[in-house]
């Protein structure tokens, strides 16, 4: 019987290892992400003893179709969308605005011209980035248009001067516990929220959350704010996932090139 | 009419520009007398707003390639056991205005006289084998060349335009000699940061991807020999050219690279050997000398983009900015997006 005897041990430590986690983890009774709660004991962690993000990660959402909640459509999969109650609180002349650009959204939005995607859209983007960690600084590497984010976890503080008007913004971030937190402005105007038209302009103000809730998925909020935008500040949030496929990687996609990449055609004798 | 591409951390610049750029004059950066720090406009153009300008310094023109053998790394290592070279780099002997003459200015500027220095008081060409200085092209090849070179300041054609004015990657080896460009390092990976475009270099040893892709940075594989980086470089669009001087190579391209990391941790040769039996009649080696830059040095506009953080009664700390070429985001020939108001 010695299979049994092997299925029982198996049992045993399984066990055992569910009563492990029941110790390090009591009360924790769903994947509540807030600070406070704990963080399951076994994801990756750098020489800090920080949570190690790095990897190529991915959402499996649609919410770069429409954040809100919306029906189906012609250019979109139904869905609740990630907004904290659906619905984004847009100024009634925002409101407008975004109106105006959901129609005119198959040419305007900037992601057809390949712009830089900006923040937060590159992270729900569905297309792989891969994350590079450091004690000083968490790079983000987007496949979609081959640009690259830094988050300063240094210690340092936003840029004096506050008109810089990045694509991605000015990331700073700090860990809160086993949280990164990152406080990202300095934007210009021109990036899209998806490709239902939400938008922002240059006073735009992103709090991201990056907590793991296992050690292949990271639950990533973020609190969005832009005075001149919204009546209030509003809160999304997307889960992202590891890509563990054997020998995945990011394929260089500079795709504004395709453009004019007609142009130079390789010369030939 | 076409600006420079010119990556910037800031946002987008007044463009007074319609229609096809490609019909444009392209302004350059002419010679060794003007420094390639301030790209001029020309025709109806925007000027370039002033804190678009390099802040201070120039461009740096040393005349001759220290020699760094490859061997023992006895400098600081990573906690993974690679060499630390991580930080901010730039090449030391000129830009991409001439390939073979580094310091000779574009040929046929119409805006700057060819140099009056002899060819010997300034620095060789980054072409170190063969010993001549000259790529070993095929005729047809040279030819293609040339005629690049005759378009870039008659740009009659679209593909006289230097796709890196359009934001493209600089590609290789031209990545080496636009702005300086940072390294980051990770187990399993080195990572650049340049001035347009990025790239990551596999330490991993897997295959290079399967040949129907076709990149402007290439497929880097590579792995540590002492204090050398041998990277494998495949699948190039080589679509990018060497400079203006007009050099390319076809897709068929292997590409060797050699990282030589002086021990002193300040310098370093990039040395690459390209084989290309498509348009060569033999491999050449490409030499480009580089030098450490850090917060000892003065912010300069080409080789040190880098100011300091915002990191008060503490150690200087550089600041790296987003590189976003701000033509990427305005589309082919510049014309999707207004001044801003």
């Amino acid at each position: 019987m010695r299979s049994a005897t092997r299925a029982q041990s198996l049992l045993v430590g399984m066990a055992a290892a569910a009563g492990l986690l029941v110790a390090t983890h009591s009360g924790a009774k769903d994947l509540d992400s807030s600070t406070a709660a704990p963080t399951p004991s076994k994801i990756p962690r750098s020489a800090d003893g920080k949570p190690d993000f790095s990897g190529i990660w991915q959402t499996t959402s649609a919410a770069d179709y429409d954040l809100e909640a919306h029906s189906g459509r012609k250019d979109a999969p139904p869905g609740v969308g990630i907004v904290a109650g659906y619905v984004i609180p847009y100024t009634p002349a925002a409101l407008e605005k975004k109106k105006k650009n959901f129609e005119t959204r198959e040419a305007a939005d900037p992601r057809l011209k390949c712009w830089t995607l900006g923040t937060p859209r590159g992270i729900y983007y569905p297309e792989p980035f891969q994350i590079f960690q450091r004690a000083q600084d968490v790079t983000v590497f987007f496949e979609f248009g081959h640009s690259v984010r830094t988050i300063h976890t240094d210690g340092t503080l936003h840029p004096v001067d506050t008109d810089h008007e990045f694509w991605l913004g000015d990331s700073r971030g700090h860990w809160e516990g086993d949280t990164l937190v990152v406080d990202v402005k300095d934007f210009n105007d021109q990036t899209w929220l998806s490709r239902a038209g939400d938008f922002h302009d240059e006073a735009f103000h992103v709090v991201e959350r990056w907590k793991y809730i296992d050690a292949n998925t990271i639950d990533y909020k973020a609190t969005i704010d832009d005075p001149n935008i919204y009546t209030k500040p509003w809160d999304i949030e997307v889960y992202l996932y590891r890509h563990r496929e054997p020998g995945f990687q990011l394929i260089e996609n500079y795709c504004y090139t395709h453009d004019y990449d007609q142009y130079y055609p390789l010369p030939k004798e | 009419m076409y600006s420079i591409a010119h990556t910037r951390h800031i946002g987008p610049i007044a463009l007074a520009c319609r229609g096809l750029a490609i019909l444009a004059l392209i302004p350059t950066v002419a010679s060794t007398q003007q420094p390639a720090t301030a790209p001029a406009a020309a025709g109806t153009a925007a000027a370039p707003a002033a804190r678009q300008q390099p802040a201070g310094g120039g461009l740096a023109y040393e005349k001759t390639v220290p020699v760094i053998e490859s061997g023992k790394w006895t400098g600081k290592r990573l906690a993974d056991g690679q060499p630390d070279v991580s930080g901010d780099w730039s090449n030391t002997i000129g830009n991409h205005n001439n390939t073979t003459d580094p310091q000779g200015g574009v040929p046929n500027d119409p805006r700057s006289p060819p140099p009056t220095t002899k060819r010997e008081d300034r620095a060789p060409s980054r072409i170190s084998d063969p010993a001549d200085g000259q790529l070993p092209y095929l005729p047809w090849a040279r030819a293609k060349q040339i005629e690049f070179q005759n378009g870039f300041f008659n740009n009659t054609k679209p593909e006289y335009v230097e796709p890196l004015s359009r934001c493209a990657p600089a590609g290789i080896p031209k990545s080496f000699y636009w702005h300086g460009y940072e390294i980051r390092q990770y187990p399993g990976y080195v990572v650049f940061l340049f001035n347009s475009g990025s790239r990551i270099i596999y330490l991993n040893n897997q295959q290079h991807l399967p040949s129907a892709i076709s990149l402007w940075q290439g497929d880097s594989r590579g792995h540590w020999e002492g204090n050398t980086l041998v990277v494998d470089v495949s699948n190039l669009n080589s679509k990018a050219r060497f400079g203006r001087t007009g050099e390319f190579t076809t897709e068929n391209v292997h590409v060797v690279e050699r990282y030589i990391f002086d021990n002193d941790g300040k310098h370093y040769n990039y040395v690459a050997t390209f084989t290309d039996p498509d348009a060569f009649s033999r491999p050449f080696t490409v030499t480009v000398p580089a030098r450490r830059w850090t917060t000892d040095d003065k912010e300069n506009g080409w080789h040190y983009e880098v100011p300091l953080a915002n990191n008060p009664g503490k150690p200087p700390i550089a600041d790296h900015f987003e590189r976003i070429c701000v033509e990427n985001n305005f589309g082919f020939g510049q014309v999707a997006v207004q001044a801003k108001k």
